[in-house]
């Protein structure tokens, strides 16, 4: 991959003709006549890691107009002036969720200051919360290419799709397990509010079955908010952000279609969470 | 278990062990190409199997998207499988191929959580640990 560029970089400063180099093998495939049978593998005994587990906003998006809703989740943002300078490292979190996605959602139209502000905000929330040197820099270094208008919007999406999806769920935040899960809440919950509100602008709760009916992902979440130390009492954003996720799971068991009734829940109890940040 | 960005590391030398970074740089190509295809990444992730071996990871998967699941294992790697499981453990999709970038696509009919699973199923030299990467794209 960066053979070339020490290619361009060996002829600029000799002038001589490169000899060709030789075409890299391809890796060895070869079908298999029959397949061998499948690992053991049992759901209720073996343990499984959830950095896979949460759709992202862009995601939904996508599953959202195959279901038939054409609204823009974008166009659908409140305007919130969040600072993540906040002293509960659960609100950072939960805070910083909130802008990862609304950043993603809205990146190929939103102007440049606009897209500036989001960064700082991503940059210090995360600092904030023990994200390390490693993330500041990349951060900064995404700011400085919007600022000098040297990354397309295509390309941006892209690195915070990276970002969001495969950087941040690695990073150890100083051993705290719970930082993780909540920015990823905060993003869910943000998604959830948004697809709710568009499912209701068109009168589809029936849409929604498929995108809000996440038992599995609403259990996630609670096992990390219902881990706060017992020895002091939740931040508000905390505690509410476990009602809401106790009642959207009642909601994601349901076996019958979700009705408007379903879907007015769902906005009440995330735009609950949201007011607190 | 880690993948960080190869921009990130350029810029802050984080010391890899090798092999994961052999599969994470494999991987990231495969999910960078895919960009121009109309994917997008919900997860890359990596990290290291001894033959026989499998890692489990849970994964919600929306009715309505197209998703592709894409793996890369190390030199050391001679066969490796991955599997897409439901909750009752039934093998819904799988790959078929001899090889250590074994992926394929899925479109699921209902929204639901499955388990995927990577199975370094051969290794060429059984003594060691191999590095493996996993991504999820959709679009």
């Amino acid at each position: 991959m960066f053979a070339p560029l020490v290619l361009a970089a060996f002829i600029a400063c000799t002038g001589e003709t490169p000899v060709t180099p030789p075409e890299e093998t391809p890796p060895v495939v070869t079908p298999e006549a029959t397949p061998p049978a499948p690992p053991p593998f049992d759901p209720s005994a073996t343990a499984s890691e959830n950095i896979a587990l949460v759709p992202s906003v862009v995601e939904t998006q996508s599953a959202l107009e195959a279901a038939g809703i054409t609204t823009k989740l974008a166009d659908l943002i409140a305007d919130r002036a969040f600072d993540v300078n906040n002293e509960n490292k659960d609100n950072i979190a939960v805070r910083s969720g909130v802008v990862i996605a609304d950043m993603l959602l809205t990146v190929k139209t939103s102007p440049k200051d606009k897209q500036l502000e989001q960064l700082e905000k991503i940059k210090v929330g995360l600092t904030k919360l023990d994200g390390g040197p490693d993330i500041q820099t990349t951060v900064t270094d995404i700011q400085e290419r919007v600022r000098n208008d040297a990354v397309s919007k295509e390309d941006l999406l892209k690195e915070l799709d990276e970002l969001s999806g495969a950087v941040i769920p690695e990073l150890e935040f100083n051993g705290q397990q719970r930082v993780v899960p909540l920015i990823q809440a905060g993003s869910w919950l943000e998604g959830a509010n948004l697809v709710a509100k568009a499912v209701k602008a068109q009168a589809k709760p029936d849409a929604a079955d498929a995108l809000l009916k996440q038992p599995a992902v609403v259990d996630y979440f609670i096992k990390y908010v219902k881990n706060e130390g017992q020895d002091k009492a939740p931040a508000a954003v905390t505690q509410k952000l476990e009602e809401s996720l106790n009642t959207l799971k009642g909601i994601a068991e349901k076996k019958e279609p979700l009705t408007l009734a379903d879907i007015d829940t769902v906005i009440k109890v995330t735009d609950d969470v949201l007011a607190l940040l | 278990m880690r993948f960080l960005s190869l921009a990130l590391l350029a810029t802050t030398g984080i010391s890899f062990a090798g092999d994961e970074l052999a599969a994470e740089t494999c991987l990231r190509t495969k999910v960078w190409d895919s960009y121009a295809e109309g994917y997008g990444v919900r997860t890359m992730t990596s990290t290291t199997l001894a033959q026989g071996a499998t890692r489990n990871y849970l994964v919600t998967l929306y009715k309505g998207n197209e998703y592709q699941i894409r793996t890369c294992g190390d030199d050391l790697v001679k066969n490796l499988d991955v599997y897409l499981y439901d909750l009752d453990g039934k093998v819904i999709a799988q790959d078929a191929t001899v090889d250590r970038e074994p992926g394929f696509g899925y479109k699921p009919t209902t929204t639901g959580t499955f388990y995927i699973v990577v199975h370094a199923r051969e290794l060429t030299d059984a003594t060691k640990e191999a590095g493996v990467a996993m991504a999820v794209t959709y679009k």
